[in-house]
Order: structure tokens, then C-alpha cells, then sequence
């Protein structure tokens, strides 16, 4: 009678080292979430459980072992381990409702999109300032005097005003900013400045200046090349 | 003999699988999801201030009561104020250290930081958001797509020895309220300035004065001058000329709640029924 629950023993282990080993090793693939991997043992257990509750034989072969063990009639050497389940089972229910009910200590989690989606009107905007080394030079002339405070003199967001501030400037050298991106956006970005932001990128936190108060589109377009240039990085193009 | 087996044992383990499933599951999506507001740069910088609630009188007039050192420190660092002009590009405030306490009606709000002189200009500001519409941290200034509320700035000026209420939504819109509920107290020692502020936790005027609900957070800034003068008789930081800081969080400790360890007797208690219920079950199906 033992048997009947070996296998499903063995079935759950497999299914497990599949799921955490084989898995994220397939080409393509990626390690699996903890959550990913419950949800699929879960589907396998209850899977298990219907296989086992067809037939009236294979039933009984499968909860008789179980029921032997709840009830601790003819166990034997067992009876410890019921009486440790027994105790242990409501205890771990109290403390799994303990801790779901429990105040947490930190503040409330916030998701900030970093790059949300401009506005239909800045999008395809395409820089009209001919790419030439007296624009980029001057560009970052601008860049210097306006930017570099907090984006740093080598364009790595560590500028000597950038520690105070929470979203900190973008880091341009780094590939994950401004390459990703089109002139365009950062057009948008520097213009229309933090408070131009949708919800999502939580504009009430974000110290960049709208700098279309202050500064002619034609220079934002020459700050945007002598950013890209500074940082050797390129615009995300279409092609 | 398995009569009371299968009626019951098929639907009680797919129950218990349930619960325990969800109860594994929810807790480790919790996990999963993206961490609170940006890590601080390093481990002695934090992202909240935590009000601990005292039991006798608050020491709104005493920056150098004791009783501070009860309460945990927060550490901030602060920018020149770099985001609309007049700007500022190097300003002499670096790093903010805040403490708070609250006796369940009042708060008292600690800063403490370096400034090298004592000047008649020196001042220091606390800032909230007003109700639930969000704020822009500089002067609750209009944001583009998102309709935002008023800020509430509480500030303290040496000269003047006094905390003022004030609001502003927009720059030029710095008002001092009707309704002062804020007082102030700054003492200068050794370099350093400490500065508290104490006001009601809640004060009933809902559309200019941030309400501090116990235990709930909400956002907090800090905005600091140092009113030295330079030779030609200018005050160095004045104005929009400051030290400032990003949104940070706040929070007024709640009192001791045990609904937690309630509940959690509670289900102690269900379990351990329904393990009495189920094993009596089945041995009755033995018997039958």
C-alpha cells in the first residue's frame, strides 16, 4: 500500500528539479520566478490528486496510507511525527496570519516608469540642426554650463548638485539611457523638464528643470548632440 | 471501511492544498514586486522618519532634550537648489539628520545640521503635500499632465524665532496661512544648528495644513539657508537660494496594536478544529 504514495513522492521531486534545472537551462529560456515554480507544483499536486480519484481502487490505495497516519491507528514508530504534524500544522497557520496581518515597517512601494511614452507630438520630431562639429562643440558648451551640474562633466549623472536628489539625474554613459532613445525624447525631456511627465513617471519627484523657460529649442537640439557626443553614445534609430 | 475517507478527505486536502497554497503564493508575489522608492545611496542614508510616540510631554522648546536620542535618526542629503532660478550651484548644507516624536496630538520634528557661522538669516523649512493630490517637492509647482494639490511649509527663521505656517502651489504663490498652528525653536552650538518644529498631528483645516494620521505615511522635504553674509552685504542663501532635499517619507508611529496576535489565535484555533473535526471523521468512517 506504501507505494501508492511513492510515486507521487517522486512524480513532485521530478517535477521540481525540472522546473529549477532543466528548465532555465533550454536555450531561450530564463531561471523561473519562486512563484512561477509553486504555481506549477501546484497544478501538478492537484493533477496527482485527480489521476488518483478515478478509479474507486486507486483511491483507496492513495488515501488509505494517509488516513492510516491522521486517525494513528497500527502506526507504530509514526505516532511521533502525527503528533509533531498534528501541533506544527495549526501553529504554522498562526504565524502565516500573524505575518499577513502584521503593519509594515516601510514605506508604501512605489513603481516609477524611468523613460514613459512622450507625447504624440514629440514623437518622429527629428533634430534640425545640421550634425556638425561646430554645433556639437557648442552643444556641449551648453551642456556644461546647464546641464553638468547634475548630470556631471562626464556625463555619469554624478554632478556636484546630483546628491540630494531622489529619482538621481540620468547616468548618460550608461547604455540603458540615452541610447535607448531618440532625440526626440530627449527633446521632450529637456523642454517640458520633470514636471512634464505622465503619472507614471511620478513628475512631483523629479528636479529637472523645464528648460523651455530658459533655453531656445535650437540650443536643446545642440545639448542633445553634445550629450550623445560627450557620452559616446547614439540615438536609437527606426533602422 | 473507507466510507467517511472518501466523502471527506478528497475535498478537506484540496482545501487545505488551497489555503496553504494561497498563503505560500501571496507572500512571495509580495516579494517579487519592485522594491519602496529607491535604495539610498548608502546604509547611512534613509527614505523615512519615523515619529516614536512618548508618553510624557513633547520637548517642543528643548532641541537638546534627551529624550531625542530615543527617537531613530534619519540622514538626508541635500542639493543646491538647481531646479528654477534664481538657482544656486553649491550651497552650504550637505546632509540633513531628522528626528521626530508625537505624543498622539502634537508632533515635534527634529533637524540637526552643520552650518560653520551663526547668522540672523539662517532658516530651515519642512514641506508636506496638502490632501491626497500629489505635489511637485518644489513649491507644489504645476505639473503638466497631472493635477496636482498644495504644498504645506512649515519655516523657522533665526531672526525671527517662530515657526510659520505657510502654503504655496506655484512659484510666487508663498502664502503665510490665517490659522497659525506651527511654533519653532532653532539653538546654535558648536557648528552645528538644531532646529524643532511642533505642531498638532491633526488640525482640521484640510485644505491648507497636512493632517498626520498615526501610522500612515505620507511624504516629507526639507529645504535649508545659511543666511551668512558675503562681503558686499548680500546673504549668501536666500529665497529660491537654498539647500534642498528630494521627497522623503514620514510617519507617525501608531500605538500598540494586538489585532495580529488576535487573529492569529484565531486561526490557531479554526486549525486545530478542523484537525479535531476531520480525525474524528475518519474514525467514525472506520467504525461504520
Amino acid at each position: 500500500m506504501k507505494g501508492a504514495l511513492v510515486t507521487p513522492v517522486i512524480v513532485m521531486v521530478v517535477v521540481y528539479l525540472l522546473l529549477k534545472f532543466v528548465v532555465p537551462n533550454i536555450p531561450g529560456s530564463a531561471p523561473l520566478p519562486f512563484s512561477v515554480i509553486i504555481l506549477y507544483m501546484m497544478l501538478t499536486l492537484s493533477g496527482i490528486g485527480m489521476f488518483y480519484t478515478l478509479s474507486k481502487d486507486s483511491k483507496d490505495a492513495f488515501w488509505g496510507p494517509m488516513e492510516r497516519f491522521l486517525t494513528g491507528e497500527n502506526i507504530g514508530g509514526m505516532q511521533a511525527l502525527r503528533w509533531g504534524l498534528l501541533i506544527l500544522f495549526p501553529l504554522l497557520v498562526g504565524w502565516q496570519t500573524y505575518s499577513s496581518t502584521a503593519v509594515s515597517d516601510q514605506p508604501p512601494g512605489e513603481n516609477r516608469t524611468i523613460h514613459p511614452a512622450p507625447p504624440g507630438e514629440y514623437a518622429g520630431l527629428s533634430n534640425p540642426v545640421a550634425k556638425t562639429p561646430d554645433a556639437i562643440q557648442q552643444g556641449k558648451g551648453f551642456y556644461a554650463a546647464y546641464c553638468s551640474p547634475c548630470h556631471g562633466g562626464n556625463f555619469d549623472g554624478k554632478g556636484p548638485a546630483a546628491r540630494g536628489f531622489n529619482p538621481p539625474p540620468a547616468n548618460f554613459a550608461d547604455p540603458t539611457t540615452i541610447a535607448m532613445l531618440q532625440e526626440s525624447y530627449l527633446f521632450w525631456r529637456i523642454k517640458k523638464g520633470g514636471v512634464g511627465l505622465p503619472i507614471e513617471g511620478m513628475p512631483w519627484k523629479s528636479a529637472m528643470p523645464r528648460w523651455e523657460v530658459e533655453l531656445p529649442d535650437e540650443w536643446i537640439w545642440k545639448i542633445i548632440m553634445g550629450e550623445y557626443d560627450g557620452a559616446h553614445q547614439s540615438p536609437r534609430t527606426w533602422e | 471501511m473507507k466510507r467517511g475517507l472518501n466523502q471527506i478527505l478528497p475535498s478537506a486536502i484540496a482545501s487545505v492544498g488551497l489555503i496553504l497554497g494561497c498563503l505560500i503564493v501571496q507572500p512571495v508575489f509580495a516579494e517579487e514586486k519592485t522594491p519602496a522608492s529607491a535604495p539610498p545611496e548608502s546604509a547611512s542614508e534613509s527614505n523615512a522618519v519615523s515619529a516614536s510616540l512618548v508618553k510624557g510631554s513633547l520637548p517642543t522648546d528643548d532641541p537638546t532634550a534627551a529624550v531625542w536620542n530615543t527617537a531613530a535618526q534619519a540622514r538626508f542629503p541635500m542639493s543646491p537648489q538647481v531646479h528654477w532660478p534664481n538657482r544656486i550651484l553649491d550651497a552650504t548644507v550637505k546632509d540633513l539628520n531628522v528626528r521626530a516624536l508625537h505624543d498622539g496630538t502634537n508632533v515635534s520634528i527634529l533637524l540637526e545640521y552643520a552650518d560653520p557661522t551663526e547668522d540672523a538669516d539662517d532658516a530651515a523649512a519642512v514641506e508636506f503635500m496638502v490632501g491626497d493630490k500629489k505635489a511637485h517637492f518644489a513649491h507644489g509647482q504645476p505639473m503638466a499632465q497631472v493635477e496636482g494639490g498644495p504644498v504645506n511649509i512649515w519655516f523657522w527663521r533665526n531672526k525671527d524665532a517662530k515657526g510659520v505656517d505657510m502654503n504655496a502651489m506655484g512659484f510666487g504663490t508663498l502664502k503665510i496661512q490665517e490659522h497659525q498652528d506651527v511654533q519653532a525653536k532653532g539653538v546654535y552650538s558648536n557648528g552645528t544648528w538644531k532646529v524643532v518644529f511642533t505642531r498638532p498631528l491633526l488640525t482640521g483645516h484640510l485644505e491648507e495644513d497636512t493632517q498626520i494620521e498615526m501610522g500612515g505615511f505620507i511624504n516629507i522635504a526639507f529645504a535649508v539657508w545659511d543666511g551668512k553674509k558675503d562681503v558686499s552685504g548680500g546673504i549668501k542663501e536666500k529665497g529660491s537660494q537654498k539647500a534642498v532635499s528630494s521627497w522623503w517619507n514620514f510617519r507617525a508611529e501608531a500605538p500598540p496594536n494586538y489585532t495580529g496576535y488576535y487573529y492569529a489565535a484565531i486561526a490557531v484555533g479554526l486549525a486545530f478544529g478542523f484537525q479535531f473535526f476531520l480525525i474524528r471523521n475518519l474514525k467514525k468512517g472506520h467504525r461504520a
